[in-house]
């Protein structure tokens, strides 16, 4: 089952996992073109080949403004609702499975995490939280439907 | 197995889209053997495949109607409307199961029996399971020649398609084709996208390198291929209009017998090509035209005959390609569009009072038709008039770059036109730059391009508002930064650029932007939602640089910052017109002639100013042209035009065009409308007082007056052509030399010197006695020697052309 795959990653120093499936490769970007106007979540254009790539800053969009902006440059690719976009993550470990699974949320999570974790994966005996890449492109407000 | 299943639906459903058309053809001349067979072949296949893969559904279905059709084909059964409603109707049902299938989906096998009792008892006669008796008339041949022309009133576009899919071989004169994938078109043209990428990063490391030669041709070759590859791969996007077509014959022909009407489809231009996206979003639309002229355009057929009209209306749709746009035009011969009725529903409706509604002109009122909500249809049929209206068609249209029009005249007709962009995809944009930030503006949108320092621009801060004067016409001033809320470099140099834009919606207005650096075809593709939303951007590129970059959206700009939209045009108007009465300013623009004196001239008539090059001027028979954009217009103060490359002014006056040549433009000022000193003499109309100077106001009638007359004593064009007589029709050199120069020149030349025609001039050999019928008629003697003392006194030298002329031209004005 390709489900039990995931991205073992980790933004704003927290360990993330991203279901395998959801992602098409992780890249190293270029110069991200930034976009006016728009909320600080959404980083810029990248070019991907031939490819535009809308980059999204998870933390950013976590935490309501990316407090390091401009470092990252390891995005996770995926396409969304016929939109290519890449999700900016500060390093990637691992593509693995995970075989106890997808557990629930122990302890009380931090409300700005709260809104995106949906669970918890382990990997070499550590928890990682879950992410879904579609809570970070859906309109704010919509997003918070883990919790 | 599952994979030929997918094939078998696909080719079913695509035979089906395209038998739909003929099927209407057959009907209007059953006669026609090849339409039959196509149909014949069709369910043959079906039948035949479907015993392959196990659809005994398909086959039972497939199997009668092939039965039917032999029998017509055997001359046993007459193909009558009833017998191809129920062929129709089972090709209907088999489209749906084949459709049922690919999407897992049941439909009930009951219904079956229904339809083929239908096609069984078709006629009530001639049932292929009784011995058919013959009919009356006699049978067709089975080799009989068809009569494809005779009745053939429905042209179907796709005539030759069924030979191509179902391939009997005798047919060879359709493209072979293949089915492909529409995910690896584009997977190709991505593919062809990042090539050309690849080739622009090298052609940049190459420069930066300084490669040889050598190296740099063959990098030529491989350039010129990828660029021809590319635009060879933007053609698979391109189809047939004729797709677009296929399903209206049939909708026509079904529409038409709900509706108790009758109607001629004609089709043309189905060959024009247009991308794949954009037909589909034209389908809708058309479609909803279409119906809407069958149902409220033309009239039932007694309707039709009381007025005058042949029973059966016609439909006309016609696509052509006209630049980069296709236009496709459905005009139908109906009774035209009620404008009382759709004035009085809208005021109904409450969008104007009745006092307003009597300032509207006829097209306001017409355009009405597309206001939501305002149906003329005077009862809800089930064809139309369900509050889905011509509102949605235009906006439809709207929302993919096109504009809709329509005309119509009660009792004859109504023709609605929509243009739309050729491709979705590809659009010719400006790039503009903002600081360090590069955007793009899609060049349909910008009319016109100016320099921030321009002597036709004067800027002007009221109230906080920024306008733009540009020739006399007042627009809202936005900057781009300030839309985007981005800081404007200050420290640049040079002026900024004003674009003046016009979108779908609202008033033109002016966009100032720190350059516009290229202009270059764009790919353009949906951006996300989250920038969408944002309001301004219509999509986004990556233009060969590798850089990506937003597209602009014009109306969206206009919103952000808060223009007005459109604002009541007739009160406007009116405004307007007052203010030019009232105002006792004009402007003016203050330029140097080739002397190097300044003089002044209304910038009304003043359409632009042109660097011509030396060679643009030619002297033609004392007349001088400048050539621009392939026109010639007449050029005024030519004179000493070798000596520097001269700037024109393009005046303009309706529609004639005049070039008057200056040294420079100076500056535009505003000066009374009345000149301080009138002086009417020659080009000058008066001296008009500017500062502590006095300038020389040009009469821009004048020098019209001074064009068409040079023109006139050239051409003689002066009301009635001029009679010349040539009493001598036996000299040669008169009859075929100055003869045809007299005719060229724009004058009748007779022989008959009876009297009978009363002559302008008479134009005779010197050696010859003076005709004398001459009278008090002018007469030119022409010597043919060039020494003036060896002819008789007042004799002109035969070839000298300009005093023949003039002497013609002279005689013209006595006339005139």
């Amino acid at each position: 089952m390709t489900d039990a795959l995931f991205l073992f990653a980790a933004i704003a120093d927290a360990p993330i996992a991203i279901r395998a499936s959801e992602i098409e490769a992780v890249v190293r970007l270029g110069d991200i073109v930034t976009v006016p106007l728009v909320p600080p979540h959404v980083r810029g254009l990248a070019a991907l080949r031939s490819r535009v790539l809308t980059v999204i800053d998870m933390e950013a969009r976590i935490f309501g403004a990316g407090n390091r902006a401009g470092q990252a440059k390891l995005a996770v690719v995926a396409d969304l609702a016929a939109h290519s976009y890449g999700f900016l993550v500060d390093s990637v470990s691992d593509i693995t499975q995970a075989p106890s699974g997808i557990q629930p949320i122990r302890g009380r999570i931090d409300p700005a995490w709260a809104a995106y974790a949906s669970g918890l994966v382990e990997r070499d005996g550590r928890s990682h939280l879950l992410l879904s890449l579609a809570d970070f492109v859906a309109p704010p407000g919509s997003g918070a439907l883990a919790a | 197995m599952d994979e030929i299943l997918a094939e078998f639906i696909a080719e079913t459903l695509e035979t089906l889209d395209v038998l739909s058309g003929e099927v209407v053809a057959w009907e209007a001349d059953p006669t026609d053997k090849s339409r039959l067979d196509a149909f014949f072949r069709f369910f043959h296949t079906v039948k035949g495949s479907c015993g392959f893969l196990n659809l005994p559904r398909f086959e039972r279905l497939a199997h009668c109607a092939e039965e039917v059709l032999a029998a017509v084909r055997r001359g046993e059964r007459h193909a009558d409307p009833a017998t191809v409603s129920a062929v129709l109707a089972v090709m209907d049902r088999i489209g749906a199961l084949a459709r049922g299938i690919g999407e897992e989906e049941q439909i009930d096998e009951s219904d079956d029996d229904a339809l083929l009792d239908a096609l069984s008892t078709g006629t009530g006669e001639a049932a292929p399971s009784r011995p058919a008796p013959v009919r009356a008339q006699a049978p067709v041949p089975p080799e009989a020649p068809a009569a494809q022309d005779e009745i053939n009133q429905v042209e179907t576009p796709a005539a030759e398609a069924p030979a191509r899919r179902v391939g009997d071989g005798t047919r060879d004169r359709a493209p072979r084709t293949i089915r492909l994938p529409l995910a690896l078109i584009d997977q190709l043209m991505n593919g062809i996208s990042d090539m050309v990428l690849a080739r622009n990063d090298l052609a940049r490391k190459m420069r930066d390198h300084g490669a040889d030669t050598e190296l740099e041709s063959s990098f030529e070759r491989l350039s010129a291929n990828v660029a021809d590859l590319r635009d060879m791969i933007s053609k698979t996007r391109m189809q047939r209009v004729d797709r677009l077509y296929a399903a209206i014959p049939r909708m026509v022909r079904d529409l038409t017998r709900d509706l108790g009407k009758k109607a001629t489809l004609e089709l043309d231009g189905g060959d024009v090509e247009m991308d794949r996206e954009m037909i589909e979003m034209v389908v809708d639309p058309l479609t909803h035209i279409v119906r809407n002229a069958l149902d409220h355009g033309i009239e039932i057929p007694a309707d039709r005959i009381a007025a005058g009209k042949p029973e059966s209306g016609t439909l006309r749709i016609v696509a052509r390609q006209s630049g980069n746009q296709i236009v496709i035009e459905v005009s139908d011969d109906g009774r035209g569009i009620n404008r009382a009725a759709l004035v009085e529903k809208a005021i109904t409706a409450g969008l104007f009072t009745p006092v307003d509604a009597a300032t509207l002109s006829d097209a306001e009122k017409l355009n009405l038709i597309f206001h939501a909500g305002l149906s003329t249809a005077a009862k809800v049929t089930s064809v139309s008039g369900r509050g889905v209206g011509m509102d949605v068609v235009r906006a439809n249209i709207e929302q993919i770059g096109g504009v809709i029009g329509i005309t119509s005249a009660s009792g004859i007709g109504t023709t609605i036109t929509m243009r739309v962009p050729l491709t979705l995809t590809i659009i010719p944009g400006l790039i503009v730059r903002c600081g360090d930030h590069f955007f793009a503006m899609p060049r349909g949108n910008v009319v016109e391009l100016l320099h921030q320092n321009s002597s036709m621009v004067s800027i002007e801060n009221i109230g906080g508002a920024r306008i733009a004067t540009i020739r006399g016409e007042r627009h809202s001033l936005i900057e781009l930064e300030d839309v985007l809320k981005m800081p404007r470099a200050t420290e640049t140099s040079g002026p900024r650029t004003l674009m003046v834009i016009r979108s779908s919606v609202g008033q033109p207005y002016v966009l100032g932007v720190q350059a516009v650096e290229s202009n270059e075809e764009l790919v353009i593709r949906p951006a996300t939602p989250a920038i969408t939303t944002v309001g301004v951007f219509a999509g986004m590129t990556l233009p060969d640089n590798g850089q990506p970059m937003l597209l602009l959206d014009a109306a969206g700009i206009a919103q952000k910052a808060e223009l007005p939209l459109r604002e009541p045009e007739i009160r406007t108007r009116a405004a307007a017109v007052e203010a030019e009465t009232s105002a006792a300013l004009i402007q003016a623009l203050i330029y140097r002639e080739r002397d190097g004196r300044e003089r002044l001239l209304p910038l009304s008539v003043v359409d632009r100013v042109e660097d011509l090059e030396a060679s643009q001027i030619t002297m033609s028979d004392g007349l001088a042209f400048a050539r621009i954009d392939d026109r010639l217009l007449p050029a005024l103060n030519t004179d000493g035009r070798e000596s520097s490359p001269p700037k024109s002014l393009r005046l303009h006056a309706g529609n004639e065009q005049i070039c008057y040549l200056i040294d420079d433009v100076v500056d535009i000022i505003e000066v009374p409308a009345k000149v301080d000193v009138a002086l009417p003499s020659g080009r000058v109309a008066g001296l008009v007082m500017v500062g502590d100077t006095q300038l020389e106001m040009v009469d821009p009638f004048a020098l019209f007056a001074e064009a068409a007359e040079r023109r006139a004593t050239n051409n003689s064009r002066i009301g009635r052509p001029i009679q010349c007589l040539i009493p001598d029709a036996e000299d040669p050199w008169m009859r075929q030399i100055l003869a045809p120069l007299l005719v060229r020149a724009g004058h009748d030349v007779t022989f008959d010197a009876s009297g009978e025609v009363k002559p302008d001039i008479i134009l005779c050999s010197s050696e010859q006695p003076v005709p004398a019928t001459a009278g008090d008629v002018p007469v030119l003697m022409l010597r043919e020697v060039a020494d003036p003392a060896a002819g008789t006194p007042d004799s002109i030298y035969r070839y000298d052309r300009d005093t023949i002329m003039a002497a013609v031209a002279q005689a013209a004005r006595r006339t005139a």
